[in-house]
């Protein structure tokens, strides 16, 4: 992956400023949450020259007006010197005042796009890499300045150039999140369809499939989208497209597969019903692509960046899976490794990404809530004993994982048998003493599951000494535990303690 | 990352898309059946449906893997993070009401609940170290036939296990522990009952006026306040032992009558009532201290 290798790269070479290079990431990092927060998350990508190792934005002459102004004048009236002017424009048009000061420009916008569409190919590429550098402002009213170019960068998505296909698809996709009024010319001018014929012409030049996948997830991810952008994406051929490129190439490498996977992703949270893409093979192919990677990640091929395709893949099975009826579940999850390879993800990333051992858990409760085959799976695969260990780990780990076993509990008394004998209900007498409450509902009420299931488990639990707690719970402030705990003593239990005596209690 | 809260993946908050339970008519299986029969229980507080959870894309859940991606297209991305990001354990708590004890380690939990909860005392609430010492407590504070005993015979007994010795007033056990066993002059498990004065009883008024949750039910501060302290049952919590002060004194009558009112006029406990009866105790050594109580409280 290139980019990945460039960043690491750097990284490894600047010694002494590794500890700048650690602060500037932290305070990006924070910027990132608040602008996600207020649900302003947007990136932008900045292709770099082959000459560049990483986008330097310091320049050795002062940037300004001037340069502009000048540059532009020349590059009026020069003649075989274009290309030359072009590439020092590029150059000056990385920095931000200068951006400004290009747009404000009288003319100088319909001079570029002048030398995008003008009989010299060197130009051309040279044009649009200033049309690249601009899309790349973080100044939202320097878009807009550009969309007399987008026409031609549109058109210009079927040539044969790769570098130059790049760069087109890479400032479109730089332009899309900055403002209602781009997006709206950009689907007027059929970005849509130009993009599923590049993707779909394109297949072999992977750099160009990234490229254009990365421009639709911009697309995908606008506040108008769900109404505005999404609904022509699905009736377009990209669906399709996207899945057949979603397997990595070993050569490549993940980024394209990674762009892909979080179109997919965007897709699919955004709409309610997901049957096309359900038909289309989605969830399939998302899980076997799961399948592989987790068994990848406990081989201990931690690729770099391979968290980035398993968020996207995680999400997109865990979302389609609410359109995906349950008789259709077997028919569309050919896999059977999925519920182990879930699992064996959860235990990968439990220390270093909780978050996203959260989320695998989130999927395992979405595969198991409504399928007796799943929820018998885990059982006979063993997988339960490794998710029990998972309960002291709060931040809505341990909460999902009593939602799965809770599952399980539900579809049948012998699951419930088989669940004590794995060792639950001791789990459960140490779950019912945490502090989080919902940890200590869920725990009373697979409890409630459990004994009302079978006379064995609740005498195993009366053995283990279960009875205190409840009777502790009864008195405690909340009326949902109180009303729980009261419940499964008086109706429950209390026939179980007959059994015990003075002389039977075990010691304390 | 922050605390529980940033999980919204809850019943209240998420993105549920219900499933209802479909019950088939046909081949019920018993697990089913007898969930029927207990959803018809208009009084079954339980409502766990197993639900697929659908997220949207703006979801908390999802925070960190879109800023984790939005790195990477910033070129910020580093394959080995440089934090490790805090997996947080759950924390215990002590979840009798009024007892506001935490506790990081089940272990921590365990030894303060048998520290605390374990020998209480049905009739004041008052929690013993141990079995033996709520035995005597018990005997000596709660038994009017060991009061008219105690007239004529030698009935109290030494604190010290294996000892054995009897007196006849709690002063003569209490020399014979400071001179022979070495024990402080105020210990904490010898204080006479009419020490306990009348704070208790206007406590239990208080107590009666009180709608929901009672929390006089134990003391959070340590061990100790035992056999001489009245339970520390302020609305703000325990008194230290260090800081409560046993002047009032009040007669031993007095103190007999207030504990007689208690239990008379307790009410009976309704189901799922949210007020602590003062007659209803609980606890794993409950049926050793609170000789065999809990067969009553239905």
């Amino acid at each position: 992956m290139w980019r990945l290798n460039k960043v690491r790269h750097k990284a490894g070479q600047q010694g002494g400023n590794l500890d700048e290079l650690r602060l500037k990431r932290r305070e990006n990092e924070r910027a990132l949450r608040q602008a996600r927060r207020d649900r302003q998350l947007v990136s932008k990508r900045l292709l770099l020259n082959e000459d560049e190792e990483q986008p330097d934005v310091s320049m050795d002459t002062a940037p300004g007006g001037h340069d502009i102004v000048s540059l532009l004048h020349k590059l009026q009236h020069s003649g075989t010197e274009k290309e030359a002017h072009l590439k020092a424009l590029s150059k000056v048009l990385r920095d931000p005042s200068a951006q400004l000061t290009f747009i404000k420009h009288e003319n100088s916008m319909h001079l570029l796009v002048g030398l995008l569409t003008g009989s010299n190919a060197q130009c051309r590429l040279q044009a649009v890499r200033c049309l690249h550098e601009l899309s790349h402002s973080s100044h939202t009213n320097v878009a807009p300045a550009c969309l007399p170019a987008t026409p031609y960068l549109l058109t210009y998505l079927s040539g044969p150039s790769t570098k130059f296909t790049e760069l087109c698809l890479y400032t479109l996709g730089n332009m899309c999140p900055d403002s209602d009024v781009v997006r709206e010319k950009l689907l007027a001018q059929g970005i849509i369809p130009a993009l599923a014929s590049c993707i779909e012409n394109q297949r072999h030049t992977l750099a160009v499939v990234e490229a254009a996948a990365f421009t639709l997830s911009q697309l995908l991810q606008a506040r108008d989208a769900p109404e505005k952008i999404i609904p022509i994406v699905l009736k377009s051929t990209l669906p399709s497209h996207l899945l057949s490129v979603l397997t990595p190439d070993p050569q490549f490498g993940l980024a394209p597969a990674i762009e892909c996977a979080w179109c997919l992703h965007y897709l699919i949270c955004s709409t309610d019903d997901n049957k096309e893409l359900l038909a289309q093979g989605a969830l399939s192919q998302c899980s076997s692509l799961l399948v592989s990677l987790g068994g990848a990640v406990t081989e201990g091929n931690k690729e770099d960046g391979i968290e980035l395709l398993i968020w996207p893949l995680l999400r997109c099975v865990g979302n389609i899976l609410s359109s995906c009826p349950e008789e259709d579940l077997n028919a569309q999850l050919t896999d059977a490794h999925l519920p182990a390879s879930l699992c064996a993800l959860v235990q990968a990333y439990l220390h270093t990404l909780p978050a996203l051992a959260r989320e695998t858990v989130w999927v395992l409760n979405n595969l198991t809530a409504h399928s007796t085959e799943f929820c018998s799976a885990l059982l006979t695969l063993n997988l339960v004993p490794g998710l029990i260990q998972l309960l002291p780990f709060s931040q809505g780990i341990n909460t999902m994982i009593l939602r799965i076993l809770a599952n399980i509990a539900h579809k049948k008394k012998e699951f419930c048998v088989q669940l004590m004998q794995l060792g639950l209900l001791s789990a459960l007498c140490a779950t019912l003493k945490m502090a989080d409450q919902e940890m200590v509902i869920q725990s009373l009420d697979i409890l409630f599951m459990m004994t009302v299931s079978s006379p064995v488990v609740a005498e195993e639990f009366v053995r283990q000494d279960g009875l205190s707690l409840l009777e502790v719970l009864q008195y405690n402030g909340a009326a949902e535990m109180r009303q729980r705990s009261t419940y499964l003593l008086e109706k429950h239990l209390l026939s179980y303690q007959q059994h015990i005596t003075v002389d039977n209690m075990p010691d304390p | 990352m922050d605390t529980v809260e940033v999980l919204q993946v809850d019943r209240k908050e998420a993105m549920l898309q219900p499933e209802a339970l479909q019950l088939r008519t046909e081949g019920r299986d018993e697990q089913q059946e007898r969930r029927l029969s207990e959803s018809e229980d208009g009084n079954n507080p339980f409502s766990f449906t197993p639900q697929i959870i659908r997220l949207h894309k703006d979801h908390e859940l999802f925070e960190d893997g879109d800023i984790h991606r939005h790195m990477y297209l910033q070129d910020l991305y580093i394959s080995e993070a440089e934090d490790k990001p805090a997996l947080s354990v759950s924390e215990f708590a002590c979840h009798i009401s009024g007892c506001s004890a935490v506790f990081s380690a089940l272990e921590e939990y365990e030894h303060h609940y048998n520290a605390l909860h374990r020998h209480v005392c049905c009739s004041c609430r008052r929690s013993l170290p141990s079995a033996r010492l709520l035995d005597i407590h018990i005997q000596e504070w709660h038994d009017s036939l060991f009061t008219i005993l105690a007239q004529k015979q030698d009935m109290y007994q030494c604190l010290v296990e294996g000892c054995g010795q009897t007196f006849r007033t709690n002063k003569h056990r209490k020399d014979h522990l400071i001179r022979i066993h070495k024990y402080p002059p105020d210990f904490r498990f010898d204080k006479t009952k009419k020490e306990r004065g009348r704070r208790e009883t206007k406590r239990k008024e208080q107590k009666d006026a009180a709608m929901e949750v009672v929390d006089d039910v134990c003391e959070s501060e340590g061990v100790c306040e035992v056999m001489c302290n009245s339970p520390s049952d302020e609305p703000e919590g325990g008194e230290s032992m260090e800081t409560h002060e046993c002047e009032e004194k009040a007669s031993a009558e007095d103190v007999l009558a207030a504990a007689q009112d208690t239990e008379s006029t307790a009410p009976r406990k309704p189901q799922y009532s949210y007020r602590i009866p003062n007659t209803v105790c609980f606890g794993h050594g409950s049926v050793r201290g609170f000789r065999g109580r809990r067969g009553r409280r239905k």
